[in-house]
């Protein structure tokens, strides 16, 4: 369990911002829209969310896009709205970016930079790219010398951590099946979600393999898809009158390795140290988080998030999903809205629909997805193999 | 910018100007590791500095070649139209006998024989008309 140490409050972020808008586009297959349309879309939901006009918005942080590859999204963004920032930048983080974002955006408004930050990310991966092109897309990061030349795709990083989790702990086939199915039964009670079908165990396993361990149905979706927040100062959501302004009160990041052959431990991440980092900002533990967003890129990532993050001691992974402990009535309900595995993946933005998820579920506006009493909750992104990690952690004013 | 033309071929390592002596090796049939005398840190892959004491006076050594398999998978869905036909083939995450891991693919028998902590021994041979790459199989086959 990870030990709590409170950081000077000088130096902390813990409640001096809070998201006030969130909207998201369609999701799944959205033909005929191109990424930045996408972030567009998402956006103007945001600020009509949170009651303010483009012009309010002075900072713009964006994800990049596959489909709309600009050097940079951010600013091409911003023309595509009709804004004219003062503080904007595209962050590369892979899948950790979505968080980093929020990290950076609470940091740059305490900071002075902005007042009022649009984070927005957008991609059209299954309808903007052909299917080999959208993997590509995602071999493409990894590095050309060292790695890329024996073929091998993102998910292969990722199997080559579960499979030695498989080794050293013993976790099952059947445990990371159980992870899809939990994610399946969150989806189908989403609106919109890209896969509602039931989903069983066996059908997981029946899949076909991808790369080993991992079946297809161990793997998350190609989406399109985007999603947009506002960020500004806790003072400005209350002159604002938010109803129920989400406040970031904690934020950390790792990067432990770039290449998948110098991580230090293939079954214990970053995900510790930035985690732990959160917490101590946040003044909480692991016990304290009421619903988590935790990132699925592949089923066994959960598992090694949910005991890098602390919610269960390490190598207990797999029990815990089997127990049921990732749902209504367990120890910590997680992508209530069906995660990657289940609701979109459009990319980099793919970790935003998971902060979506936790501040409505936060509001308490989910309706029969709401988890009771929802109070604090954690964001966790991470990608590339487990190089980035990043924690944020959220809470309504009963948290401040 | 993604040109779809260039989905169907095989990347290759392209050396920069921290990694000649590396691929240069490989040609050659060794696999050279870089040892720092200052610390005595053993490191794949090349670079300019030793990643454990920031010195730039490092030595390259052939590693013996013998390695085990730290982790694998064997993919059976290619990362795009160059890798298809070769399919299903294991990736292996090796241990090299002198400490550093690798990345590497795993030739001369069938991927699911493939075993954690399988003892495998370096082979550096073209590929598909293309340069060598430092790939492995299983170990003593031609003792």
């Amino acid at each position: 369990m990870v030990s709590i140490k409170s950081i000077s409050s000088t130096h902390s972020l813990r409640g001096k911002t809070a998201i006030i808008g969130a909207g998201i586009s369609a999701v799944g297959r959205v033909p005929g829209k191109s990424a930045l349309a996408l972030a567009a879309d998402a956006a103007g939901k945001a600020l009509a969310d949170a009651g303010i006009g483009k012009h309010e918005v002075d900072g713009v942080l964006s994800s990049s896009a596959f489909a709309s590859p600009f050097h940079r999204f951010s600013v091409a963004f911003s023309e595509y709205l009709g804004i004219q920032p003062t503080f904007s930048n595209t962050l590369q983080v892979s899948g950790a970016t979505a968080a980093t974002m929020f990290n950076i955006a609470a940091a740059a408004i305490a900071g002075g930079l902005a007042e009022t930050v649009l984070v927005v990310g957008g991609d059209s991966l299954l309808t903007g790219l052909s299917p080999d092109l959208a993997l590509r897309s995602m071999t493409e990061s990894r590095d050309q010398q060292y790695e890329m030349p024996f073929g091998i795709p993102v998910a292969n990083t990722f199997a080559m951590t579960a499979h030695r989790h498989m080794k050293e702990f013993g976790t099952t086939s059947e445990q990371f099946a159980k992870v899809a199915v939990i994610h399946r039964d969150h989806a189908r009670r989403t609106p919109g979600a890209q896969m509602t079908g039931p989903l069983t165990v066996d059908d997981v396993l029946n899949s076909g393999w991808v790369t080993t361990p991992y079946h297809k149905l161990d793997c998350s979706l190609i989406s399109d898809g985007a999603a947009a927040f506002i960020v500004t100062s806790a003072e400005r959501a209350k002159a604002l009158r938010i109803a129920k302004p989400i406040y970031i009160l904690g934020g950390g990041e790792c990067y432990t390795h770039e290449h998948i052959f110098l991580m230090p431990s293939l079954t214990t991440t970053g995900a510790v140290q930035s985690s732990a980092k959160a917490y101590a900002m946040a003044g909480c533990g692991p016990k304290d988080i009421d619903v988590a967003g935790v990132y699925d890129c592949f089923t066994g990532t959960v598992i090694m998030m949910l005991e890098d993050l602390g919610f269960c001691p390490k190598g207990e992974g797999g029990r815990f999903i089997e127990d049921g402990q990732i749902t209504y009535g367990g120890a910590i309900p997680c992508n209530t809205h069906g995660g990657l595995l289940s609701f979109a993946h459009s990319g980099m933005p793919g970790s935003l629909f998971h902060f979506y998820e936790v501040v409505n579920q936060l509001r308490g506006s989910c309706g029969e997805r709401q988890v009771a009493g929802a109070e604090l909750g954690l964001v966790h992104s991470l990608g590339a193999g487990f190089a980035t990690n990043a924690t944020t952690i959220l809470g309504t004013e009963a948290t401040l | 910018m993604i040109n779809p033309k260039d989905a169907h071929i095989k990347p290759q390592p392209t050396p920069d100007a921290d990694s000649q002596t590396y691929w240069h090796g490989i040609q050659e049939g060794k696999l050279l590791l870089q040892h720092c005398p200052a610390c005595g840190h053993v490191q794949f892959y090349q670079q300019a500095i030793c990643r454990e004491c920031g010195s730039e006076r490092l030595e390259h050594r052939a590693a013996s070649g013998r390695a085990k398999v730290h982790s694998f998978s064997v993919v059976h869905r290619a990362p795009g139209p160059a890798f298809k036909q070769d399919t299903p083939y294991a990736v292996l995450l090796v241990e090299l006998e002198e400490g550093p891991r690798m990345i590497s693919a795993f030739v001369g028998a069938d991927p699911s024989v493939v075993t954690f902590d399988m003892a495998v021994e370096l082979v550096c041979e073209p590929v598909d008309g293309g340069v060598a790459l430092p790939r492995f199989r299983a170990a003593g086959l031609q003792a």
